[in-house]
């Protein structure tokens, strides 16, 4: 815990004191459900960030992940009747091979390429899950996946387990991220001739990458679809592929903490919207869609770095310029010393 | 003195021009091995084909008497061979500290989990990866400036960083792609005094150079490139009598 709080100062203090207190600032069951939800967005886009905004590979097919997870776990407990322990185990597993054989086939890949394979990947994803009717239930889905036990027996509990969990994959990622591990991935980011005449094997780290943030957003999807208790093919397309990168980028791709602070922003302007909707009748419909479309554009114009890495900046040039002025001034006060002393 | 790399009858053709013809030459270790010549002559070329970032189109490459053909790129860093770049190759979002580390990439184990967990193992390389790099970044004269982004550095300095961002790998040959471009007379006067010292400690160097004061200061021995093809080779004194490298560098009368 020390150690935590000297390696990355102030930050995680304040934000374990955000995440146990929110629930009670909040007494709602209603906001819990959504503080469950932006913790479980949260462990993909942290997985995201890891592959996208350190080693710079794209992915629009994140959420194909997020539905491999859940339906793992769902049909391994509701079909075989397992524990759902065992099912958020194999919710990890199942994802993270699909994202070994996928980064296998096209590590090679770069750019637009890339994304495009990513992006028929979740295409492929999605419509397997829809057409494997006797196993996935089709589109009309699962219902009756059983809760976590003990943890699902209230909003609170379930809160507190997806954000212990939240919490490893953010110090796991932080670790990381200034690891040697971390640093191949920036490098591959910056510059992969750079990258492989230091030794780092391009190939096998971009692997990495995927299989760590597929893994991610396999938990994820597996603790989803246990908290839901019912399952459809729909969230697991495109559209929430785009969400999470826009959740990514908002908050800064080059930063772990940008990655959970936009996913807290877009989750809490989801809400904000919902809200909105029941005064302004005009307002219905994919508005969501158009309003994280705008910002993304917005954000991808006047702030491309996104908003952790400009608030950082910003921060260290008015310490920069403080520390000018306080020498400055000690300066002018030694004068003014001297001249007294004459 | 044993042969550390042996270049034999390099070629290489880039679209129908042939960009290298047939090069020849050795390096010995513990010397300084310049390879000089006009623009275009297929210096870097050369150098890209030792450090195995692009593969020779004819000839063979070997390294301690091992052909390098079938090494992948990322071997080259273990096994003794680490570079420098003609247009940097830094990464600028990294501090200068994180840039150096990287360089010691071969010289470490701790895998993903290991990094992610922060393990006992994982947090010792760390630490020792952070006295080397600290070590190396003092030596090229980079101390201070350890924790700054790198992408704030002038130019100078960062060609310093890539030194120590290559030498940090501890490798048994160093190429440099024109390590003082861009230097003013008194950072080339340091930068030569420091290749010397990267010799006398071991590490052979291939040096591709404009700058004809460092090559005839440092150099043990020369090679000269003219169009692809190998013209020239000796010490720095009959390199500079020798009449067909002048004819190169001046152009002939007949011309």
């Amino acid at each position: 815990m020390k150690q935590l709080l000297e390696k990355w100062g102030k930050g995680i203090g304040i934000y374990l004191a955000l995440m146990i207190v929110f629930p009670f600032v909040m007494p709602d069951e209603y906001y819990r459900s959504v503080g469950i939800i932006i913790g479980l967005h949260a462990i993909v886009t942290i997985g995201l960030c890891l592959l996208m905004g350190l080693a710079g590979q794209i992915s629009l097919g994140q959420a194909a992940f997020w539905g491999l997870g859940a339906y793992t776990s769902a049909v391994l407990t509701t079909k075989y009747g397992l524990s759902p322990f065992v099912g958020l185990v194999a919710s990890a597993i199942v994802p993270g091979l699909f994202a070994f054989l996928l980064g296998r086939a096209i590590a090679g890949l770069q750019g637009y390429y890339l994304a495009m394979a990513t992006l028929a990947f979740g295409y492929i994803v999605q419509i397997g899950i829809t057409e494997w009717e006797p196993v996935t239930g089709g589109a009309s889905g699962m219902i009756s996946i059983p809760q976590v036990p003990f943890f699902g027996d209230s909003e609170l509990s379930m809160y507190y387990l997806i954000w212990a969990i939240v919490t490893c994959v953010l110090v796991f990622s932080l670790n990381l991220m200034h690891s040697r591990v971390g640093r191949a991935f920036r490098a591959i980011h910056k510059s992969e001739i750079a990258a492989t005449s230091m030794g780092v094997d391009v190939r096998k780290f971009k692997l990495n990458a995927f299989v760590v943030s597929g893994m991610f957003a396999g938990i994820s999807g597996g603790l989803y679809a246990h908290y839901m208790g019912i399952l459809d093919p729909q969230p697991f397309g495109l559209h929430e592929s785009i969400k999470f990168l826009t959740m990514v980028v908002i908050g800064g791709m080059t930063s772990i903490w940008g990655a959970l602070i936009g996913t807290v922003l877009i989750g809490f302007i989801s809400e904000g919207l919902i809200l909105l909707s029941e005064v302004i009748p005009g307002l219905q419909g994919d508005v969501d869609t158009i309003v994280f479309g705008g910002i993304l554009v917005l954000i991808v114009m006047f702030m491309p770095e996104g908003l952790v890495p400009r608030i950082r900046s910003a921060y260290e040039k008015a310490q920069a310029k403080k520390a000018k002025e306080t020498a400055a001034k000690t300066q002018s006060g030694e004068r003014v010393e001297r001249k007294a002393a004459t | 003195m044993t042969t550390l790399l042996e270049v034999q009858e390099l070629s290489r053709d880039f679209g129908g021009v042939r960009a290298v013809n047939q090069v020849n030459f050795q390096v010995q270790e513990g010397e300084i091995l310049a390879l000089i010549g006009p623009n275009g002559a297929g210096k870097s070329t050369v150098l890209n084909m030792v450090s195995g970032v692009i593969p020779p189109s004819e000839g063979e490459i070997r390294f301690q008497g091992r052909p390098m053909a079938r090494v992948p790129g990322y071997e080259y860093a273990g096994m003794g061979i680490t570079r420098t770049f003609q247009n940097l190759q830094t990464f600028d979002d990294m501090t200068v500290l994180e840039n150096v580390m990287v360089g010691m990439h071969t010289k470490t184990r701790a895998s993903l989990f290991a990094c992610g967990m922060s393990l006992g193992s994982a947090k010792r390389e760390e630490k020792m990866m952070e006295q080397k790099a600290h070590a190396w970044l003092g030596l090229v004269g980079l101390a201070s400036e350890s924790r700054q982004l790198a992408g704030s550095l002038p130019y100078g300095k960062l060609r310093l960083m890539e030194i120590a961002r290559a030498m940090v790998a501890e490798p048994k040959l160093l190429l440099l792609d024109e390590p003082a471009a861009g230097l003013n007379h008194t950072e080339t006067a340091e930068m030569s005094r420091m290749f010397c010292d990267i010799r006398d400690s071991g590490t052979a160097i291939l040096l591709v150079e404009h700058d004809m004061d460092m090559i005839m200061t440092i150099a043990d021995r020369i090679v000269v490139l003219d169009q692809g093809t190998k013209i020239a080779e000796g010490t720095p004194r009959e390199i500079q009598e020798n009449p067909r490298v002048i004819a190169a560098y001046l152009g002939t009368e007949e011309e």
